[in-house]
């Protein structure tokens, strides 16, 4: 426990933890101070002078967001000097400032329009022409309206802090003071954290420009769709179309408080109202015919049929039900009910893109937080690029580095840009990443590992030192691994414990339900994803899928979906997979349903209804219900979201124990309870991973090219191609030959060459 | 991260041996790199008249920067030419001291006889006329710097002789 | 121009007139480094710090902080290294002394800044030195290159175990870049944005390492005092502040110049009229400001006849302040309003944008004052100058602002008649005429 101190503030003592920063103090105390460009968690600036207060024995008034409180401090936040001092900024800050408030987007939730209403000079003195600057786009995300600006910083900071991109920074001087970058062109990975945390209309969205007025919208609190970091997020709705999507902390105060990345800011919501939607259920009554629209209860009793017919004829396990890692863990678990007790398969699956179930069997120390990982004194990433694949938990690592002097080591075969942050970086050989793993739990494989990855033996033994020596916690982070490397990861805490050192795991899956699909149990059934493809026709002859297969899973294997006797699809869009479906059933977004997803830190999180399901469309899990009940199966649960959470209580003794209501909360999300493995013999997996390691090629030439940002995130998905602005970024970005009029999308239809390269941008298979 | 086309990006490779020895023994003074930025901002621009996009770049490249690290730092200083300027710079007084003796003064017959106001250069790039704040020649005021020369004690006279020898 | 010392013997001028000033072996000739070799063969590290303390050295950058004071904030035991930053980056108005040490005795520089090196325990020592001086930076490159020639800067100097290297940095043309912290992060390579103090540079300053950061006649007159002892400087002096001080003359003087005058010369009416030579054209005094352009404005009222002290303490009690030592006469033909709407105009240009009182305040001033040029001026205009000083002055970042709100304050105060004179829009003036 810190040492108190005693303040008095406003004539009232408080005790508090010496240390703390004034202006926080004052503030949970109940005394207002206004600021603009205090932020917590950032480099502090104390440049816009709104948080001035009297502190005794001072001879100036002093700034309360760098005064941090000591024993028998005396402050004063009100007084009419201090008053004076309050509007006299605010004058400064309006001078130049257009009045325009009306034609600003930011409008209604400004803060320089709020603590002018708190504090602000009423009568305008300021009878002089205003410095001019145009409006105009610094990116296709990125809207700037530069008179606005009053130059708190807190854009160039979260760009510099948080996303280690320093994209966009202070140029010029004086009162000519710009935020910009080189050429007036933002290239850096879009995340639009500038635009949230900008206090006033400087920095705005530009795929919501002028489309609605804050107070229009209905906010609804929900969780991210795309990374398994799970940001909260607020979807902003009018009537029945969702038309933005912020973080801001004074809505939504979660584990990423204002962080989004570029898809969980501008692509949340554009699929949702698309006109691509998927608006009725189809059914394609003879193959090679059409897939002609339906009515549900036709629909419904055509799958059911012929399920129960294939499942007569041929036995349960000819039926194959495939899960997503994308859906709620009540789509996923109502799923694996259908194949269990309705069906009776034990092949199920998930589309996910590698299975974590041999890590979470051995998993031998608990999940971290991403608060753990901003606080950990040790961060080691074994493959895998954060950055890219999980921003949050990149943004972590980048401030517990940054802001918290973590020592980080990065293995990898690829230099990311983290690496720019870490204390060692083992830059191994392509593939080469598991030859650490068995270096770290089969100390005499040193050698081997070293000359495989193409490093010196001592850079593993000083990595295996700081293992061994941090006080503190440990967080292991890692990507894709083999089941043997996973296993062999999932019980280091045994090999490196010791003397209350805290180990924490952060597995790096890719999807916003990955942890959940495996907790709900669907990664566990007698096939995966692949081998049920390969399946198809022989011996499995029918397929049920929520959601589609992935590009990397259908490459080459498209065409065994034709051989099915039946091919059922719940899809929001026509897709790969839809192309060979018999029936296909338009299911809801995850803006149109309830549910939970569970995050890469075992955190389950809510996802809300923001309006009711667009056309036809049902939550997945009423349409799996309704097919079970078509073949005469009940569940026996009400058919509600929560009913379903209440069933995965009952049964998956993670989560046993949780309620839905104990959910609602995002500033304190409620953490599953993973068991913890015993101490196992891994000789096994030793084995296995020597062999795998003996083979590789010792003379494969390292990449040393970083690669460049954007290079996962701005890939074209079933999702993220449906906001035009992901197209213009995809094709590179380029700086358009007009920045101030038009957006730049309209580049996208003058220009071919742009038009091309965005057809070369692979389209994620999601 | 870059945002430069390839061709402005691989422009400048490098500078002529000398040069880039003089860089390096800048960027040997000091425990971090960056800190030569402005010695080396200084050398581009005597070798390319200005620190063009070209140089950026090749500053950034220099010192492990982004562009816009090396924009940020170029703009706030007034001696960082981002916009190329004459031959002949001529930078004019215009603070307190030398306003009493005479700058406007100066800055008339410089106008005059080069046909330009201050901020503009003359069409065939041999001039530019700037304003500039206190040269730290308040006692031999009026004063002027044409580059990095000082002409002080100035009167309209002298500024007629001087324009004249630069004008060969 | 002039240059000479007056009311004592020259000391930082004492080699000025020397054929060949700048070079070592004339520098050596006279002295020179042998106060580097007393303090390096004779004397610790705590006593050169004594020294200075007791000589009563004051910062002459403009804050006029006592330099062994400062010197002795730096942390002995800290593991990091540690720097001397010698600040010639001389931009305030009127102020252009620096210029001359520099250009006619570079070693005496190069040897005080070695001298703080040793006391401090630095090892590297930077001369950051304003971008508009790049003759001076090839004068002291040559000097530090002639020094190391000569095992005066590098390895082992006068074959003790103190090494030390001194290198010149430039600025590129931005006033803020004087104030310490703001040179700091210029230094480092960054915009020059001044640094929140605390921590003050004595214990984080460049690349985070404790730094001391000294102006150029501060660094000048360190060898004298550690040749000659703490107390003789002192007794050149007065009590608090000791030792002989820079003055840059400008302005309607008949002899601008550079004249060094001990700490308490005792008027300064005397010292115009007579050691300047009085005012030329046959005009009278009218005001003068007497420590560089951020201090306050004074009266010719304010000296004639006050027997005005010329040190810290005297130029507080007649209103005004030492500074860096920028002396401003101006004669009655000059307009005050127009003399400060000059200076306004340059503390708008070096405002650095980082605050909002001082880059706003300052751009609002400007756009002012220019309105009020232009005949539309108004009555109330006095009452919004001074109201927008005054939500400057004391809530900047740093005490550029406040140097940008003085001299409007005081010129508002001390003259007001050339104010009320423009604040009656053209019009009215004009009918008034008719
Ligand atoms: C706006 C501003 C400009 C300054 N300019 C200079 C300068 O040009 N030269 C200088 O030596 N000190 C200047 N100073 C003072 C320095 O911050 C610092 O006090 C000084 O370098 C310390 O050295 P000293 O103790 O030897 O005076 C300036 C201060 C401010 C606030
Ligand atoms: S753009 Fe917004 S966040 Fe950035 S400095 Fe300007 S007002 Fe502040
Ligand atoms: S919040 Fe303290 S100065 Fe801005």
């Amino acid at each position: 426990m810190a040492e108190l101190v005693k303040v008095t503030i406003n004539g009232e003592v408080y005790e508090v933890e010496k240390g703390r920063l004034l202006i926080d103090v004052c503030r949970e105390k109940g005394h207002a101070v206004p600021s603009f460009c205090y932020y917590a968690d950032l480099a502090l600036q104390a440049s816009c002078r709104m948080c001035l207060v009297r502190i005794e024995k001072m001879p100036k008034l002093q700034t309360s967001c760098t005064v941090t409180v000591t024993d028998g401090m005396v402050v004063t936040t009100e007084s009419e000097e201090i008053e004076k001092a309050r509007r006299g900024m605010l004058e400064f800050l309006l001078a130049n400032h257009p009045l325009d408030c009306p034609v600003c987007d930011r409008g209604g939730e400004c803060e320089l329009q709020e603590l002018t209403f708190d504090w602000g000079n009423l009568e305008e003195r300021f009878i002089e022409p205003k410095n001019y600057q145009p409006e105009r786009y610094l990116s296709p995300m990125v809207a700037n309206d530069p008179q606005r600006c009053i130059l708190c910083k807190r854009c160039t900071r979260v760009c510099d802090e948080w996303m280690g991109e320093e994209a966009i920074e202070a140029g010029g001087r004086g009162a000519a003071t710009i935020i910009s970058a080189y050429g007036d062109w933002l290239n850096c990975s879009q995340c639009g954290n500038c635009i949230e945390v900008c206090p006033t209309g400087t920095l705005l969205d530009a795929t919501y420009r002028h489309q609605a007025r804050p107070w229009e919208l209905v906010r609804t609190i929900s969780t991210c769709t795309f990374c398994s970091d799970g940001c909260q997020l607020a979807l902003g709705a009018r009537g029945e179309e969702v038309l933005r999507t912020v973080a801001r902390d004074r809505y939504v105060n979660g584990i990423n408080g204002e962080f989004l990345c570029v898809k969980g800011r501008f692509a949340s919501h554009p699929f949702v109202n698309h006109q691509a939607r998927l608006r009725t259920p189809m059914i394609r009554y003879r193959k090679g015919g059409k897939l002609l629209p339906a009515t549900w209860d036709q629909a419904v009793e055509f799958v059911a049929q012929r399920l129960s017919a294939i499942r007569d004829a041929h036995g349960p396990e000819a039926i194959g039900v495939v899960g997503s890692p994308r859906l709620t863990n009540e789509a996923n678990y109502t799923l694996l009910r259908f194949a269990r007790d309705v069906i009776g398969t034990e092949n199920y699956t998930a589309t996910d893109a590698f299975s974590l179930v041999p890590f979470f069997e051995n998993m031998s120390a608990p999940l971290a937080t991403h608060r753990d990982i901003r606080d950990a004194q040790t961060i080691l990433l074994i493959g895998g690029e954060p950055e890219e694949l999980q921003p949050l938990t990149g943004k972590q690592i980048r401030q517990a580095v940054r802001n918290g002097g973590a020592r980080l080591i990065v293995v990898n075969s690829v230099p990311i840009r983290l690496t720019k942050n870490a204390a060692q970086f083992i830059h191994s050989r392509p593939g080469a990443e598991e030859a650490f793993v068995l270096a770290l739990v089969a100390r005499d494989e040193t050698e081997l590992a070293a000359r495989k990855m193409g490093v010196e033996a001592s850079e593993i033994e000083r990595a295996r030192r700081a293992l061994g020596e941090t006080q503190g916690t440990v967080v292991i982070a890692f990507g894709q691994l083999s089941p043997a490397a996973q296993k062999a990861v999932a019980q280091l805490p045994h090999l490196y414990a010791g003397d209350g050192r805290r180990f924490l795991f952060h597995p790096l899956p890719l999807f916003n339900n990955s942890v959940g699909v495996h907790d709900m149990g669907l990664m566990r059934g007698a096939m995966t994803a692949t081998e049920m493809l390969d399946a198809a026709g022989e011996p499995i002859r029918a397929l049920y899928v929520a959601g589609s297969f992935l590009r990397q899973q259908l490459d080459g294997r498209a065409e065994k979906l034709g051989r099915l006797d039946l091919l059922v699809v719940q899809e929001l869009f026509e897709t790969e997979t839809t192309e060979h479906a018999d029936v296909v059933l338009p299911a809801a977004s995850f803006a149109e349903v309830d549910g939970t997803f569970t995050n890469n830190a075992g955190q389950v999180q809510r996802v809300r209804q923001a309006i009711p399901p667009v056309h036809l469309s049902k939550p997945d899990w009423l349409i799996v219900a309704s097919v079970a009940e078509a073949m005469g199966a009940k569940f026996g649960i009400e058919l509600s979201a929560s009913a379903i959470f209440r069933d995965i209580a009952a049964n998956v003794p993670a989560y046993q124990g949780l309620r839905y209501p104990l959910l609602k909360d995002e500033s304190r999300p409620v953490q599953v309870k993973h068991a913890l493995a015993e101490r196992r013999d891994i000789g096994s997996e030793i084995e296995a991973l020597h062999a795998a390691v003996a083979q590789m090629d010792e003379a494969a030439p390292k990449i040393t090219e970083t690669p460049p940002v954007g290079h996962e995130l701005f890939k074209l998905g079933t999702l993220t191609e449906k906001l035009p602005q992901f197209h213009y970024l995809a094709a590179g970005n380029p700086k358009p030959e007009n920045t101030l009029a038009s957006s730049p999308l309209i580049q996208l239809t003058i220009d071919a060459a742009l038009r091309k390269r965005r057809e070369e941008m692979a389209v994620a298979g999601d | 991260m870059n945002p430069l086309p390839k061709e402005i990006e691989e422009e400048i490779q490098s500078f002529s041996p000398e040069v880039e020895a003089e860089i390096d023994r800048h960027i040997a003074k000091y425990p971090v790199k960056r800190s030569a930025i402005l010695p080396i901002m200084f050398i581009v621009q005597r070798e390319r008249g200005y620190l063009d996009a070209a140089g950026i770049a090749y500053i950034a490249r220099r010192l492990d920067l982004t562009i816009t690290d090396v924009w940020e730092v170029a703009t706030f200083y007034t001696m960082i030419n981002l916009k190329p300027v004459g031959k002949y710079h001529i930078q004019v007084c215009r603070t307190l001291s030398c306003q009493l003796l005479g700058a406007d003064k100066i800055v008339e017959r410089i106008s005059k006889k080069l046909g330009i106001e201050p901020g503009e250069t003359t069409p065939d790039g041999r001039f530019t006329l700037s304003w500039v704040e206190c040269l730290g020649s308040c006692g031999t005021a009026p004063a002027m710097q044409i580059g990095f020369d000082y002409y002080e004690n100035l009167t309209p006279e002298r500024v007629d002789e001087i324009l004249d020898s630069l004008k060969e | 121009m002039r240059i000479e010392a007056i009311g004592c013997e020259p000391l930082l001028l004492a080699r000025f007139n020397l054929e060949n000033s700048r070079l070592l072996e004339t520098y050596r000739r006279h002295g020179g480094y042998e106060a580097l070799r007393k303090a390096l063969t004779t004397m610790s590290p705590e006593d050169v710090i004594n020294e200075v303390k007791k000589s009563a050295l004051r910062g002459r950058g403009g804050a006029g902080f006592p330099t062994g004071t400062k010197w002795s904030f730096v942390p002995k035991d800290s593991p990091k290294p540690k720097y001397v930053v010698c600040n010639a980056d001389e931009s305030e108005p009127g102020t252009f002394k620096d210029r001359y040490l520099m250009e006619r005795d570079p070693h005496m520089l190069i040897e005080g800044m070695l001298i703080a090196a040793y006391a401090l325990g630095a090892h590297t020592a930077y001369c950051y030195t304003r971008g508009e001086y790049k003759y001076l930076i090839d004068i002291m490159d040559q000097a530090i290159e002639e020094a190391r020639a000569a095992g005066l800067v590098g390895e082992r100097i006068f074959g003790t175990d103190f090494s030390c290297e001194v290198y010149t940095h430039t600025g590129a043309g931005a006033y803020i870049c004087g104030e310490e912290t703001a040179l700091l992060n210029s230094l480092e390579g960054l915009r020059g944005h001044p640094r929140m103090k605390p921590p003050f540079p004595a214990v984080a300053g460049l690349y985070g390492c404790p730094t001391v950061v000294n102006n150029v006649e501060t660094l000048c007159a360190v060898p004298w005092i550690i040749m000659h002892g703490g107390d003789a400087y002192r007794g050149l002096g007065t009590e608090k502040s000791g030792g002989t001080k820079l003055w840059s003359v400008s302005g309607h003087v008949k002899y601008p110049g550079v004249y060094e005058l001990p700490m308490g010369y005792d008027d300064m009416e005397r010292f115009i009229m007579e050691d300047c030579g009085g005012i030329p054209n046959g005009r009278k005094l009218k005001a003068v400001i007497p420590g560089g352009s951020s201090v306050y404005i004074m009266s010719a009222d304010d000296i004639i006849g006050k027997d005005v002290r010329m040190d810290y303490e005297g130029l507080v009690a007649a209103g005004s302040m030492v500074g860096s030592g920028g002396f401003i006469v101006m004669d009655d033909t000059v307009d005050i309003f127009e003399s400060t709407k000059n200076l306004i105009e340059f503390y708008k240009h070096e405002s650095c944008g980082w605050c909002t009182p001082c880059r706003e305040g300052t751009d609002w001033l400007v756009k002012a004052f220019k309105r009020i040029a232009r005949g539309e001026g108004r009555p109330e205009d006095a009452q919004l100058l001074l109201d927008l000083c005054d939500n400057i002055e004391g809530k900047s970042f740093c005490p550029l602002g406040d140097a940008a709100a003085w001299p409007i304050q005081s010129a508002i105060k001390r003259f007001p008649e050339d104010f009320k004179r423009h604040l009656v829009p053209l019009v009215e003036r004009e009918r008034a005429v008719a």
